[in-house]
């Protein structure tokens, strides 16, 4: 029944399913903080009226910015609308409608900062500036040479900022007003600049659907609809009067070239990050997974409760939440770590508490009678477990080790989520760069592989070598 | 010397050790029988100071323990292992080291000899036992019989003042009996007590200078080898003796 009605609907007045990304999405499209289960936004009422225009019902469907395209493609929704720039790298893959907004891009700094007014300073004082990933923005700041890093959304980058992890952050003046002007210990560096526009993007193979839109923004644009919109978010200007004439709007356009060997390098240098994080997450969890294993089996009963706490709750919670908790969350009582010690710490703090439970495992396995062989010798309970029992249950514990640090080795790619520049973050980039998800894909899967089967070989190795040594397969004396 | 006064252990509601009493010589070799069960063990464990008791205390040398210093991870109790050295039945050798790595690992690492000195020391008592060839191998290379004379020659590297063996007699290599017999008779010689937990009497006749008698958690009687042998005081001594001659 339901559904027949469902049906009917959409026969009567045919959908136009539009996407764009409403996390951090202020003021494009972001979940009404009135009323949470509701979207609002210039976009979202854009989105609307546009629709509206053509006798069709909007429908909204929440998607990933970085890989907007790709999902268009993948005909998840119709069209973008999602403040989307124009580039000449898309073009070749989509149609764009013609702009309903044009927009300039706005570079802010920390208050006290009075060295960095323009761009140009960024460049010439070798600072960091943060962006959204794939936006003009980006494009431009790439193309220009600048160190870039790259955010999932504004509230992030601004974050960041604040927190000293960059040095500027450059975002369409829209965000920039949202979620920074505000802000009393930012400052707005410079005057807005470049004009951009915000188009509907469209598949190449809808170029009727094209026309219909076109037609359909510039009767929104006579009749005042538009703006109307923009005004009551503030965003109004004299130079969107030129959208109402015909063919006098002129707009910058970003492009992005894509140099495979750049990007075989870059790939590279990610895969070096990759590693780093690994190993160093890896030293943390093998020596904190020591006390905790021993807390765990015996210590006291206070000691006891805690370290059972402890690994409960890093085993039972996601580690991507445990590594957003620490990157924006820890700021909050004054501790700021960088993404990448951040990275390494939290990645570390996870698998301590899985390395306590295969230690504790190995130990339990090394009969009583050893430690009472060793005080009988005259050892002590420190002496006792470093010479005799954790000799005995590294072995035990080696090939679930390597499991596990083979494990961590992907789990790295949680590292994207707080702007750490990985092997997984490479991807995305790139691949969305090229729109070659499957070409880049089989060369970053080579260089996972490339990096763990090595390690699991040597791991065997030294299994073997172990295990030799105490079962004997090695007979070393022929004399018997 | 070996002196003990009156411990007693209780588990629960069962009586490991009641009221167990009984002074040894140093250089003489004493036999610990009785049926299975019967608190052997339990007794060695007290006496090496790894378990702790209910009452009584034990004093070997000039090193003694009471009852309550016996569950205390005090200084006092460190001091007192020092005192003695155990051959436990299923000998429990460090798999993760050779031959010669298990004898030297406590002269080295806890009296701090050179390790030079340690090796050859342990090298001349190998080649007593003729094990010699072995000293690189792992335990588990080993046959059962080698793998005690090891264990025996770990406890005597560090020279205590006691040697407690609890059944050697399930490892032993008939062929080279003979050796471990003279290595502790030579041990015992030195001015050390020898502690022999065992359930065979054959093994012990001719070898112990002393044999105790153990029954239900206590000590039923002890004496001279040869006369406990011939001259029991007690009925449960004899009915056990009697069956263990049969077997």
């Amino acid at each position: 029944m339901l559904l027949a009605l469902q049906s009917l609907a959409a026969y009567g007045s045919p959908t136009l399913r539009w996407g764009a990304d409403p996390s951090g999405g202020a003021p494009y499209v972001y979940a009404d903080p009135a009323n949470p289960q509701t979207y609002t936004g210039f976009d979202y009422e854009f989105a609307e009226a546009l629709a509206r225009q053509m006798r069709m019902n909007a429908e909204f469907v929440p998607t990933d910015w970085e890989s907007i395209v790709a999902s268009l493609n993948r005909r998840e929704f119709d069209v973008i609308i999602n403040g989307f720039e124009p580039t000449e790298d898309r073009a070749r893959e989509m149609l764009f409608s013609k702009p309903y907004y044009l927009f300039r891009l706005q570079l802010t700094v920390r208050k006290d900062n009075n060295l960095i007014s323009s761009l140009q300073d960024c460049k010439t004082s070798g600072k960091s500036v943060g962006t959204l990933v794939n936006c003009a923005a980006s494009r431009l700041l790439e193309n220009g040479g600048y160190i870039v890093k790259g955010y999932q959304d504004p509230v992030g980058a601004y974050q960041d900022l604040e927190l000293g992890r960059v040095d500027a952050v450059l975002m369409d003046v829209a965000a920039e007003m949202f979620y920074a002007r505000r802000n009393p210990s930012l400052k707005p560096a410079g005057k807005p600049f470049h004009t951009g526009a915000y188009v509907v993007g469209i598949r190449k193979s809808d170029s009727l659907l094209a026309s219909r839109i076109n037609t359909a923004i510039d009767s929104l644009a006579d009749n005042g609809t538009t703006e109307r919109i923009f005004r009551k978010w503030q965003l109004w200007d004299d130079e969107q009067l030129k959208l109402r004439t015909k063919g006098a709007e002129t707009y910058d356009m970003t492009s992005r070239t894509f140099n495979w060997t750049e990007g075989l390098i870059k790939l590279l240098k990610a895969a070096a990050v990759t590693v780093f994080l690994a190993f160093g997450a890896m030293i943390i969890a093998v020596i904190l997974g020591i006390p905790l294993a021993l807390g765990q089996s015996k210590g006291g009963r206070i000691t006891r409760t805690l370290c059972t706490v402890y690994i409960e709750f890093f085993r039972g919670t996601p580690v991507l939440v445990q590594l957003l908790f620490l990157y924006f969350g820890l700021p909050v009582v004054g501790i700021t770590l960088p993404g990448w010690l951040t990275a390494i710490v939290g990645l570390g703090l996870n698998y301590a508490a899985y390395e306590s439970q295969v230690y504790r495992t190995a130990f339990q396995a090394v009969p009583e009678r050893q430690w009472q062989v060793a005080y009988s010798l005259g050892m002590r309970p420190f002496k006792a477990f470093r010479r005799i029992i954790f000799p005995q249950a590294f072995r035990i514990a080696l090939p679930p080790m390597t499991n596990d640090f083979v494990a961590l080795f992907k789990d790295t790619s949680t590292a994207f989520a707080i702007a750490v520049w990985e092997l997984a973050t490479a991807y995305r980039e790139l691949a969305n760069a090229t729109q070659s998800y499957l070409g880049i894909g089989l060369i970053v899967c080579l260089y996972y592989l490339a990096m763990s089967l090595p390690l699991a070989h040597y791991a065997h190795r030294l299994e073997r070598k172990l295990q030799r040594k105490s079962t004997g397969i090695l007979t070393s004396g022929t004399e018997q | 010397m070996i002196t003990i006064s009156g411990i007693g252990k209780t588990v629960g509601a069962t009586p490991l050790l009641s009221n167990v009493s009984m002074e040894f010589p140093a250089g003489k070799i004493l036999g610990v029988i009785g049926p299975s069960g019967n608190g052997k063990t339990t007794l060695l464990l007290c006496i090496s100071g790894l378990l702790p008791f209910d009452r009584g205390s034990i004093t070997i040398g000039v090193t003694s323990i009471t009852a309550e210093e016996s569950s205390l991870r005090s200084e006092k109790i460190w001091q007192f292992r020092r005192q003695s050295g155990i051959v436990f039945q299923h000998l429990h050798l460090f798999p993760h080291l050779t031959v010669l790595g298990n004898i030297t690992e406590a002269p080295v690492h806890v009296s701090g000899k050179p390790k030079a000195v340690a090796e050859k020391e342990a090298l001349a008592l190998l080649e007593k036992l003729g094990i010699g060839q072995h000293r690189n191998k792992y335990p588990e290379e080993l046959s059962g019989g080698e793998q005690q004379r090891v264990a025996i020659l770990r406890a005597i590297a560090m020279n205590p003042e006691v040697l407690l063996l609890d059944e050697p007699t399930s490892a032993l290599d008939p062929i080279r009996s003979g050796d471990v017999r003279n290595l502790l008779q030579d041990f015992a010689a030195t001015g050390h007590t020898v502690v022999i937990v065992s359930h065979s009497v054959r093994f012990l006749r001719g070898f112990a200078d002393y044999l105790a008698f153990m029954g239900k958690s206590e000590l039923i009687e002890m004496n001279r080898t040869q006369q406990l042998l011939e001259n029991p005081q007690d009925e449960r001594t004899r009915e056990f003796l009697h069956h263990s001659e049969m077997n």
